[in-house]
């Protein structure tokens, strides 16, 4: 099953009133929608407001979705679309400390409930969070280095890893998972220890 | 079962495997965390500048005030098939009354007719003569015209002229 075919798997669940399979998108494409949205919304805290109101959008516009694009392209086009409105909105705001008026805030209703301005703590655990995987991704043996890096950085299927690799396709996916698991074993202790383990 | 959610997010399963594994997904929550957790190395991996906290927990409670939604289930895929599906049944529907029309008319009308063909014999009777003017007056009745009607009443005449 290609990657496409498994959001469409989800995507079908959350029309069938599957709550929880819109939240493994959400795992799934915060961070590239997020990074997306930082293009066109400087600030982070911002920009994590806008991603959260274009996650909100896209649950509230999913049965009209009907798969004729990937899912991903239509979630990044709300989230274009999400931040523009924001920048407009923004533009409008006149210069005091309410974050959003009545009209303005159309599209970003309990966004400042939520907003949480990136702290100091926030910005050190992501500095930590990436020095984990980068260490922890060293550490491993070459086998399961390269098999993970074919798959998350150049993109290889496991048929075509098994390829480079010069071994069976079922030794690829044990390698691959062995090493997620040897990296996530090092990342558990530093999330569980996050306040709220929001990570 | 965490290697098969490890293949699941590189899209190494089938789909029947993965739907199973979706619900364990959905229904467990060490499942979940093991999605996030191979979703976030994976970015890290891709991404490092951009790591940010998790925005699944944020959404999350902004989810529950929000109604589910359903929508029909329909793949986009799944359009042709459905049209031709469609085309098919319809055919055979047509196929079907016109055998159907075809076996109640051969079985009841045509039949019967034949029947009734195969029942007339030419009757050897005697007609007497005053009978005569009776059958003419009722000849259009008669099983043995193909013509029924006014075309008994046709006459062929002729005439000459008289300058000839």
């Amino acid at each position: 099953m290609a990657d496409r075919e498994i959001d469409q798997q989800l995507v079908e669940r959350v029309q069938r009133g599957d709550k929880h399979a819109f939240e493994l998108l959400v795992s799934k494409y915060q961070r590239k929608l997020g990074r997306l949205i930082s293009r066109f919304v400087k600030d982070s805290a911002d920009a994590e407001d806008v991603t959260q109101e274009a996650f909100i959008k896209a649950y509230r516009a999913l049965p009209g979705f009907r798969g004729e694009s990937a899912f991903y392209t239509w979630l990044y086009r709300i989230g274009i679309n999400t931040a523009k409105n924001y920048l407009l909105a923004n533009k409008r705001r006149p210069p005091s400390s309410t974050p959003f008026d009545s009209n303005e805030s159309e599209s970003f209703e309990d966004a400042s409930l939520l907003r949480e301005v990136n702290t100091p703590e926030n910005e050190l655990m992501s500095k930590q969070v990436v020095d984990v995987v980068q260490t922890s991704l060293l550490q491993l043996p070459e086998d399961l280095r390269s098999a993970l890096t074919l798959r998350e950085i150049e993109g290889l299927s496991y048929e075509e890893i098994a390829v480079v690799m010069n071994c069976p396709i079922g030794t690829v996916r044990s390698r691959i998972f062995r090493a997620r698991e040897a990296v996530a074993e090092n990342l558990r202790p530093l999330l569980e220890t996050s306040k709220g383990n929001r990570w | 079962m965490n290697m098969e959610i490890s293949a699941l997010m590189d899209g190494e399963l089938l789909e029947d495997e993965s739907e199973k594994l979706l619900d364990h997904i959905g229904r467990v929550d060490e499942g979940r965390k093991d999605w996030e957790m191979y979703h976030l190395i994976g970015d890290v991996l891709h991404q490092p500048d951009h790591i940010h906290c998790d925005l699944s927990a944020k959404v999350r409670v902004r989810l529950q005030d929000e109604p589910v939604v359903f929508a029909p289930r329909k793949r986009g895929g799944n359009h042709k098939f459905s049209a031709v599906a469609l085309s098919a049944a319809a055919s055979l529907a047509a196929v079907g009354m016109v055998v159907w029309m075809s076996q109640q008319i051969g079985s009841e009308a045509f039949p019967q007719m034949a029947m009734q063909q195969n029942l007339l014999h030419p009757a050897n009777v005697k007609i007497q003569s005053k009978s005569n003017d009776y059958l003419m007056a009722h000849q259009e009745f008669s099983p043995s015209t193909d013509m029924n009607g006014g075309a008994s009443y046709i006459r062929m005449v002729n005439y000459e002229s008289e300058g000839r």
